[in-house]
């Protein structure tokens, strides 16, 4: 699986894409294949405010919980339904219909935050 | 605090499960498969929609139990009337403690009148052995635990019966449920039992270490899926098979557990009797229950369970059935068993449940 080099990464394997003052948060597909199977999501309420570094969302796998947590600050405008019905999107297309939520982006806080060249580094060490 | 280093044990087909992309993880002291490359769901689909999945469950012990005492032994050690058994008959069961708490379930082959054979829980091996070597002394009979030289393998699904048989000199369809055959697999002395622990029709294959790689690619080659931990505990809970560790534990009593139906009070005098029958005089402390989300969520091990908003117990298992929902056991105080509304604790907030009947999804084992 190739890393897209329009995301950006965080050591907690989330990626975010900035499009202007929105941000959309996923989890890498290397996060997704070592969770597994994913068989439940967790969304966030709409305007809720997120810090950076916040847990915002919680995927279930077969046999683990994990929380996400939002690579940067602000209000949630947005969430991905799709994923109440069919978690697995989360699996089969980490990076694109398995996005998590979207939000207004408030503020310069991020957590730190990975190139793709830089997360592929990172993968490997 | 640092790691501490655990020898794991490696069953012999651990290098078949690295080559499949066994995803090994430590369990009960082993290194074992909680799932290869096809991932749980789609093993757990395997099992359920009609094709033969194959479990190295070598990580249980085995024990053989001979001599002229070995029936009033087991009387007197196990739960179950082992004088019901006739040979080639398998027995679900139990050890207990003298206050009436689970030592471990284990089954009982009954081979000869003198001469039986129990499966136990693999990270119960130590315990169960020396108890029954203890209690031996007691008796005629000889106690040999065999575990590090069985493999034993589970065979389950509506196909597991077609993909065994051409390794075997004798038709499987003679073995009914919870019967065995000595018989030879692949020509080497073995045990196969119409068992399992998926709720599908299904064998247990006892086979010596030797020919353990054999007789896996045998059955690989036969259309057998292989199923790891994750998936196995998938097909348990849907069935609400008890767990050692779990749903049972030296903390509960058959009377908790619901498992009187294999403690016979009636058959004399065995170890944890006289404490089996004040608890259930007395009556559980707290009871064993099915249940489903009515809400979102996924109920897990641990996650409290409330009644009327008052907190009653807690989930022993839980999972996402796929064909169920979410679905769970838990213990819950006595009172609460039949009546009152149920709720879980999933992160924080109270998600609505209700009482479900067991098994959860379908059995199809042949009875």
């Amino acid at each position: 699986m190739t890393i897209p080099a329009n995301l950006k990464y965080t050591k907690d394997h989330e990626w975010v894409r900035i499009d202007g003052d929105i941000a959309t948060f996923g989890i890498t597909d290397h996060a997704q294949e070592a969770l597994g199977d994913i068989v439940f999501v967790e969304l966030p309420d709409i305007d809720r405010e997120l810090e950076a570094g916040e847990a915002y969302a919680v995927v279930e796998s077969v046999k683990a919980v994990s929380d996400v947590y939002s690579p940067v600050a602000g209000a949630v405008v947005e969430v991905n339904e799709e994923l109440e019905g069919e978690p697995e999107k989360v699996n089969t297309d980490a990076f694109g219909g398995g996005w998590i939520a979207k939000v207004k982006i408030s503020g310069d806080a991020t957590v730190e935050l990975m190139t793709d060249d830089e997360y592929n580094t990172f993968l490997e060490e | 605090m640092p790691d501490v280093e655990i020898d794991l044990a490696r069953t012999p087909l651990f290098d078949a499960h690295v080559a499949l992309g066994g995803k090994m993880v430590p369990f009960a002291g082993f290194e074992m498969p909680v799932q290869y490359r096809l991932g749980a769901l789609k093993e757990y689909t395997a099992v359920r929609n009609g094709e033969a999945g194959i479990f190295d469950i070598t990580h249980m012990g085995q024990v053989r139990v001979s001599g002229n005492d070995a029936l009033a032994y087991l009387q007197y050690l196990t739960t179950n009337d082992v004088s019901k058994l006739v040979d080639g008959q398998v027995q679900y069961s139990a050890l207990l403690n003298e206050s009436g708490t689970f030592i471990d379930d284990i089954t009982t082959y009954k081979i000869l009148d003198n001469e039986y054979y129990l499966c136990i829980n693999a990270a119960n091996r130590h315990k169960d052995v020396a108890h029954l070597q203890t209690q031996a002394a007691s008796f005629d009979v000889s106690v040999v635990d065999e575990s590090d030289d069985t493999t034993l393998l589970a065979l389950q699904g509506a196909a597991a019966q077609a993909a065994l048989q051409p390794l075997l000199d004798r038709d499987l369809e003679s073995i009914g449920y919870y019967k065995f055959a000595q018989i030879k697999v692949n020509g080497v002395d073995g045990i196969v039992s119409r068992t399992g622990y998926t709720g599908e029709d299904g064998f247990e294959i006892y086979i010596p270490n030797a020919i353990a790689v054999d007789v896996w690619d045998d059955l690989l080659q036969n259309g057998a899926v292989p199923i790891g931990l994750a998936a196995r505990d998938m097909l348990r809970t849907e069935m609400g098979y008890a767990l050692y560790g779990h749903e049972i534990s030296d903390a509960v009593t058959p009377v908790e557990a619901k498992l009187m139906w294999i403690t016979k009070l009636d058959k004399g005098d065995f170890i944890g009797k006289v404490a089996v029958e004040a608890r259930k005089s007395a009556g559980p402390r707290q009871r064993l229950i099915a249940i489903k989300l009515v809400g979102r969520g996924i109920p897990r091990e641990h996650y409290p369970v409330s009644v009327d908003g008052a907190l009653s117990g807690e989930i022993t298992s839980g999972m996402h059935s796929p064909m169920a929902g979410g679905v769970a056991l838990a213990y819950v105080k006595p009172e609460h068993a039949e009546s009152g509304e149920l709720s879980v604790e999933i992160r924080g907030k109270q998600v609505a449940a209700e009482r479900s009947k067991l098994p959860f999804v379908r059995s199809n084992v042949r009875r």
